[in-house]
């Protein structure tokens, strides 16, 4: 009951929330915080619930982004197709390098992941025929598109936002049936213990493949809403190993294997490095690291893990 | 003809350096099973250590490394004393996130203070290459080889020959039966640490007239370095050395005869290659 509430009171906020104020860095800001949850959730539903710490998950992001700008460009398809296509394609590319990278355990695979990701970002860097390489990829303007008899206005930030809002929605959506599916209890038993996750009859491998696809589908989406937000990418910008690193970091700052964890994390961190960037022009992320150190140290279970623990969310304290 | 031993030459003179960061990360997960993200920024603190000192009071970089690479063994150690020593325990992934915060904070922590230009030293002797044979190899290179030697024998034999580093290998092998015998393993982590920082950070040093300097370039090396300890085995100093070298090999033939662009793309291909059929190392010493 607690739960069906917190989510319809989830889902007012995210519809509301930006007509508080017309303020465009408000939106801005809301939009960054969506964005980042997205990312944390992709993170989270392989890092959190299966605990398979990836540090190449910027790979699926970059795809994602790549393969909805070159639709659009290339061959005029609409971007929420493009990005939807994109999405479908970071999936099918994480079959290949999850059947790669799970043959490895613990630490070995982590390193796998972040091999993996620096290949894939040198390809794209290389690829100028297609990629435009380090010059990246520039949209000027976006097709007219009309939305309940109006023209979508797409220099105003709030088709961005109820954008990237429907796509967190699903995220979140995707983790809380996650998070009571059997496929979760396989994946926090995978955690715990692989080989007694093997023993017990669970098909290891399998299970973290579907996990990966499902994360890899959501940082596709959330690449392809970079590539039309920002309207323009760079292997740099999308492909980099801190934007990997972020991603994980917003899921742990927040509580891995929780619902509410990413949208919590991201809204510590962006509000963290908007606050400092503003002070420190650079190096804002020093905050980022260190947050990271004192919630491992001292709060293991993240902001919302813990937070969770002292709200009443249903019996089984799931949320 | 000429080409071949000029870019074998040059890629075991970079690797050699390689080499060196590389053991530095492979001792401290050889005791302690951690892999230390933050160990490139122990790279870059070097480089800038060497950097400034030169800028500042005109100290040749080779003389340098007598002030940096005692500080950065003392650095090292109250990092795994105060940050790390109580993290250890959580296990593996916590260790490796902490690190990785570590990283971002010290990368950051550089950028703030010191900008992310890139800055180089012009050493007088560095203008121009040796030409040995009718190949060329730079002079700062050639120091920095020898000098990585040294190290290198110092710490063989530190390791092999005296009370401390046999505790490290005992502590490497089982930190149980360690502690039974007496070895305080705390104390030995944090001294591996120190040392691991150190060798670091003297690469770092050691490096200066060859590469530019700035906050990040640590991300690039360490990424190196985690090919390199597969390549040779986690945990494996021997194997972190002829990783270094196989790697510093690897990318000058590659960059001569494949590609400039796809040089680094190698690298990783053959680390994908060995985690997946020879994941103790192509060497078969490490730990899996």
């Amino acid at each position: 009951m607690t739960n069906r509430l917190l989510a319809v009171a989830v889902a007012a906020a995210l519809l509301l929330a930006p007509l508080l104020t017309a303020n465009t860095f408000f939106h801005h800001l809301l939009i960054q915080v969506l964005f980042w949850t997205l990312l944390g959730a992709s993170w989270n539903l392989l890092g959190g619930f299966a605990g398979q710490v990836s540090f190449g998950h910027a790979t699926f992001v970059g795809i994602g982004a790549y393969t909805t700008m070159l639709l659009y460009l290339d061959l005029g398809l609409p971007p929420w197709l493009g990005l939807i296509i994109g999405g479908a394609l970071a999936m099918v590319l994480a079959l290949p390098i999850g059947l790669i990278c799970f043959r490895l355990r613990g630490p070995y695979f982590s390193l796998a992941t972040l091999a993996v990701a620096e290949i894939v970002r040198l390809v794209v860097l290389n690829w100028e025929s297609l990629t435009a390489g380090p010059m990246g990829l520039q949209i000027t303007t976006l097709p007219s598109m009309r939305w309940f008899g109006k023209a979508v206005d797409w220099e105003s930030k709030l088709p961005f936002y109820y954008m990237v809002a429907i796509l967190t929605a699903f995220a979140m959506g995707v983790t809380w049936f996650v998070s009571r599916s059997r496929l979760g209890a396989y994946l926090l038993a995978i955690r715990e213990d692989t080989d007694s996750a093997e023993a017990a009859g669970i098909d290891t491998v399998r299970t973290k493949v579907i996990a990966l696809a499902l994360s890899a589908f959501i940082a596709g989406l959330a690449g392809g809403f970079y590539a039309l937000y920002f309207r323009y990418i760079d292997p740099d910008a999308v492909f980099s190993i801190s934007m990997s690193v972020e991603m994980v970091f917003i899921a742990v700052v927040g509580g891995i294997a929780t619902t509410g964890g990413p949208i919590v994390g991201a809204v510590f961190l962006v509000v963290i490095s908007e606050i400092f960037r503003d002070r420190f022009q650079v190096g804002h992320l020093i905050f980022y690291g260190l947050l990271m150190m004192i919630v491992i140290r001292y709060l293991p279970e993240g902001i919302w893990g813990r937070a969770r623990l002292l709200l009443p969310l249903g019996k089984d304290g799931r949320d | 003809m000429e080409t071949l031993i000029q870019s074998i030459v040059s890629g075991l003179l970079t690797g050699s350096l390689f080499a060196m960061i590389a053991v530095g990360l492979t001792i401290v997960f050889g005791v302690m099973r951690i892999i230390n993200m933050a160990h490139g920024e122990m790279v870059m603190l070097g480089m800038f250590g060497a950097y400034w000192s030169y800028e500042k009071w005109h100290v040749d970089p080779f003389v340098a490394v007598l002030i940096w690479v005692p500080l950065m063994f003392a650095f090292g150690m109250a990092v795994h004393r105060y940050l790390l020593r109580k993290i250890v325990p959580g296990g593996e992934l916590n260790a490796l996130l902490y690190t990785a915060g570590l990283s971002l904070l010290i990368a950051n922590l550089a950028l703030f203070l010191w900008t992310g230009d890139y800055r180089s030293i012009n050493l007088a002797y560095a203008a121009a290459p040796m030409r040995p044979f009718g190949i060329s190899i730079s002079k700062p290179l050639a120091i920095a080889f020898v000098m990585a030697v040294v190290v290198m024998t110092a710490l063989y034999l530190f390791l092999s020959r005296t009370d401390t580093g046999r505790a490290i290998r005992a502590t490497a092998q089982n930190p149980d039966a360690a502690a039974l015998m007496g070895v305080n393993v705390l104390r030995i982590d944090t001294i591996t640490f120190g040392l691991g920082t150190a060798l670091a950070a003297a690469a770092g040093v050691l490096l200066v007239p060859s590469l530019y300097v700035y906050p990040t370039v640590g991300e690039i090396l360490v990424v190196k370095c985690f090919v390199i300890v597969v390549l040779g085995g986690l945990g494996s100093v021997p194997g972190a050395v002829a990783g270094g070298l196989l790697l510093g090999l690897v990318e000058s033939l590659g960059a001569v005869y494949v590609s400039v662009a796809f040089k680094d793309t190698i690298g990783f291909f053959l680390f994908l290659l060995v985690l997946l059929f020879r994941p103790a190392g192509l060497f078969g010493v490490g730990k899996s």
